[in-house]
């Protein structure tokens, strides 16, 4: 091989090596490309879904403010009664700003709700009072106005020893509401919003 | 040195190497073309490295950025659904807890003076805690029509007697039915 032939060769050996740098640089920065591409995808997907999650958040949002505030305004009441005592407290109140001073017989059991996690405990109270109309009934109103979140369960109103008299059976159920562990209960379904119950 | 030397170097000299074909001309240019051309091409190469870098980059970013969004906004539409779910289960037992006494008030002045209520009993039903049932032993001579006045006065009220039955058991005649709310 004459030194022609191999200025040659040492040419083409510098022009094959250019080139394939060049092509391994271009692979590179083509690979660089396909990933910027990727990342923008990525980050226009991502937008979508925060623009979904935006979306369905403000709706649901809009469709239960009814409902939660609903809940916010009775807050103040289920916060009054937290314990069995604080039942008793108010009936006993009751009891005694209202005048009936007839108590035939009276009883106070707790229940306690397993599978219900809102009002895991209850208060069941079982009344019989006897004294006029009018004080019977304005002491039904006081104890409901007292304790608005019990639900009276059975009243049976019949004559009492005296004409004048009334004879008041009365059974409620007063809820002890656990807002906490309520909380912890996340991944229920949604409720679909409904009207706002009030209490007449 | 004489002429005849010096005529010597004049004289043509074959090659000590023989010539290469006339097509490996094409080598430098190639070369060239081939510098130039990466020259060019990595040049090139290096602009679009740095542009694509910069655009993964600001992508990446935005990316991290509306991931957080949108885990904060899936964060607070939990809390708001677990808010709704303790609200519809709030009102579900309001629903059931509404006040008895304007029942039994309403009832009670329904009835004329001549019509004596014996017994009145208001139980809520277990399964669906709003309807009432409601009994009324009631004596006097109008019953009828202290019925259908209490009925009117329970109306005022939004409950709906369902299922009402009378049965007359000598001077005492006994109401019983169902009392259901009606939609505000």
């Amino acid at each position: 091989m004459n030194p022609k032939q191999l200025a040659c060769i040492i040419l083409l050996m510098v022009i094959g090596t250019m080139t394939y740098t060049a092509q391994i640089i271009h692979k590179k920065v083509a690979t660089t490309r396909a990933e910027a591409e990727d990342a923008e995808t990525a980050a226009v997907t991502a937008e979508n879904e925060r623009s979904t999650a935006e979306i369905e958040t403000t709706v649901f949002k809009s469709n239960t403010e009814d409902l939660r505030r609903f809940l916010r305004s009775w807050l103040p009441a289920i916060e009054h009664v937290q314990t069995q005592q604080e039942a008793e407290q108010n009936i006993e109140l009751s009891l005694r700003e209202r005048g009936i001073n007839l108590v035939r017989s009276r009883k106070t059991e707790s229940k306690t709700s397993v599978g219900n996690k809102l009002i895991p405990r209850s208060v069941i109270t079982t009344l019989t009072i006897e004294e006029e109309f009018a004080k019977v009934l304005n002491w039904l109103g006081d104890i409901e106005r007292r304790l608005p979140t019990a639900r009276m369960k059975v009243v049976q109103i019949t004559g009492g020893s005296t004409i004048t008299q009334l004879k008041m059976d009365v059974s409620f159920e007063t809820p002890i509401f656990d807002l906490a562990a309520a909380d912890a209960d996340k991944k229920k379904a949604a409720p679909k919003p409904k009207a706002k119950a009030t209490k007449s | 040195m004489n002429e005849y030397l010096c005529h010597d170097f004049k004289t043509p000299r074959i090659d000590t190497s023989r010539r290469l074909p006339s097509s490996f001309r094409a080598i430098p240019v190639i070369f060239y073309l081939a510098l130039a051309g990466s020259a060019y091409v990595m040049t090139m190469d290096y602009f679009n490295y740095k542009k694509a870098l910069k655009q993964k980059v600001d992508a990446e970013e935005r990316q991290a950025l509306s991931e957080t969004q949108r885990d904060a906004f899936k964060n607070e539409k939990a809390d708001l659904e677990a808010e709704a779910n303790k609200a519809d289960q709030v009102a579900k037992w309001m629903e059931g807890a509404r006040n008895i006494q304007p029942i039994a008030v309403k009832i009670a002045r329904a009835v004329q003076t001549d019509t004596r209520i014996t017994q009145m009993a208001l139980e809520r039903s277990e399964q669906v805690p709003a309807n009432i049932a409601l009994t009324l032993h009631l004596n006097g001579s109008q019953v009828s029509t202290e019925l259908a006045a209490i009925e009117a006065a329970l109306g005022q009220l939004l409950y709906r007697s369902y299922s009402p039955q009378q049965t007359k058991n000598g001077d005492v005649v006994e109401y019983h039915s169902t009392l259901v709310r009606q939609a505000d």
